[in-house]
């Protein structure tokens, strides 16, 4: 992702330019990550309308607020996936409230928890066409929890009560899924279980 | 905080799941310029961006473009607010520009809700909310444009008025245009008392004043009021401000704050 050439040229650097109103570095910011940001969206959207709409939502609000980017805090790559997913996964909860079920339930789920030990997420999210590959390499438990934190928007306390966990145990999922999904991204061995 | 803490607080985070409070606490700890919970979260954030970049999917030109065209309508109405901006020279204490910021501020507003309304797609509950902000907002932009155009006209005066006994620090700008109206900016003036206001007073030479409206300050002693053209024997060559009812009175009965003439 990391576009060759002059410093100026660097994701952060694009970043700085479009805070001043550059044009031209939105442009070239845009064409370097509007296809991940997209393949996100949809991962949890699916509608492919809706999906260019929340890519434009997202994008426009970058143009807005490159500004608020803090190098410190993340790479602009993972700064765009986590504004993508914030807004899909607000979509996502709008057209839940106005009764499209096109998509996954989100949070009735929650409501209902007595009920949802029946449902299994990780074969509800395979009936829905994700496409995994990295996740495929993880146990299921820690697949479940980050999936149901990644592509459903839930919060790790939603998921514990969803799987009937305890919080603890959500959390050191996540923290091992990720872990292990990093590891397996480096092509190393992956990490225990 | 242990290190198996901050590395669960760190991947909940990168997964954007952390519960209120524990999003609360590293925050807190990344504030703080903690190198053990930064190195974390960019790991895992890493990772996240891993996962999503297994589906990169190519946008449809029509989204850059619509993008490019909202940015373009953008800088239009930036740079007319600019222009407006620049041409307006007197402004001895530079506030009435405020009127004019506004009026920018509020045509940038409409240009990107217009153009936004245009290119997105499947809005269907936002819609009807646009529109009742676009509709909004178009009155509002034809009163401001209607005050940009009596900036622009030559024949517009600004007349200064000045504080007189009760409120000598107080001053006001009155735009001023024979058959446009016109308006008035004032400031430093007392919040008006309970059942008062302050009336405008056109005079034209030796005539009787000739009421042009009441208005009231805000908490910092700031009001304005948009005036309409006045009928009068003569041209309208002084302005002043009393304190009256609130309703307004057809003569001047109260204390004089502010006078000024062309």
């Amino acid at each position: 992702m990391q576009p060759a050439g002059n410093p100026t040229d660097t994701p952060v650097a694009l970043l700085a330019r479009i805070a001043q109103g550059d044009r031209e570095a939105f442009s070239r910011f845009y064409d370097a990550f509007a296809g991940l940001a997209l393949g996100l969206i949809r991962k949890i959207l699916h509608d492919p309308a809706a999906s260019e709409d929340v890519l434009q939502e997202v994008f426009w609000q970058i143009w807005q607020e490159a500004a608020r980017y803090d190098p410190r805090r993340g790479s602009p790559e993972a700064w765009v996936v986590m504004r993508s997913k914030t807004r899909a996964i607000d979509r996502l909860r709008a057209i839940r409230r106005r009764g499209k079920t096109f998509v996954a339930p989100v949070d009735e789920s929650v409501t209902r928890s007595s009920e949802a030990p029946s449902e299994n997420p990780g074969v509800a999210a395979e009936t829905r066409g994700l496409v995994r590959s990295a996740l495929d390499g993880l146990p299921e438990a820690q697949r479940r929890v980050v999936e149901l934190a990644f592509f459903e928007g839930l919060t790790q306390s939603e998921i514990a009560s969803r799987l009937g966990e305890p919080l603890g145990t959500v959390k050191t999922r996540a923290r091992m899924g990720l872990e292990r999904l990093r590891s397996l991204m480096k092509r190393e061995e992956p990490a225990e279980t | 905080m242990n290190r198996d803490e901050i590395a669960e607080l760190a991947a909940g985070y990168a997964l954007g799941a952390l519960d209120a409070d524990d999003r609360a606490r590293f925050d807190a700890l990344l504030a703080s310029g903690d190198p053990e919970a930064t190195a974390a979260l960019r790991d895992f954030e890493g990772a996240v961006a891993g996962l999503a970049a297994e589906s990169v999917e190519a946008p449809p030109p029509a989204v850059k473009a619509a993008l490019m065209a909202r940015i373009d309508a953008q800088g239009r109405s930036r740079e007319a607010v600019a222009r407006t901006l620049s041409s307006v020279k007197p402004s001895p204490s530079g506030r009435s520009a405020w009127t004019l910021v506004l009026s920018g501020a509020m045509a940038a507003g409409i240009a990107a809700i217009a153009v936004g309304w245009v290119v997105s797609t499947a809005y269907d509950r936002r819609v009807t909310q646009l529109a009742q902000e676009t509709a909004a907002l178009k009155q509002e932009l034809e009163r401001q444009q209607s005050l940009v155009a009596l900036l622009q006209d030559p024949a517009t005066k600004v007349v200064a008025l000045s504080g007189l006994e009760p409120a000598a620090g107080a001053r006001a700008r009155m735009l001023w245009h024979e058959t446009a109206g016109g308006l008035l900016v004032a400031q430093g003036l007392p919040p008006a008392p309970e059942g008062k206001a302050y009336e405008l007073w056109a005079i034209a030479g030796k005539n009787a004043p000739v009421p042009a409206g009441v208005f009231t300050v805000d908490a910092k002693g700031v009001g304005s009021l948009r005036v309409e053209p006045i009928r009068v024997a003569g041209a309208v060559d002084t302005f002043a401000v009393t304190l009256e009812p609130a309703a307004g009175v057809p003569a001047p009965t109260g204390a004089m704050y502010l006078a000024g003439q062309l």
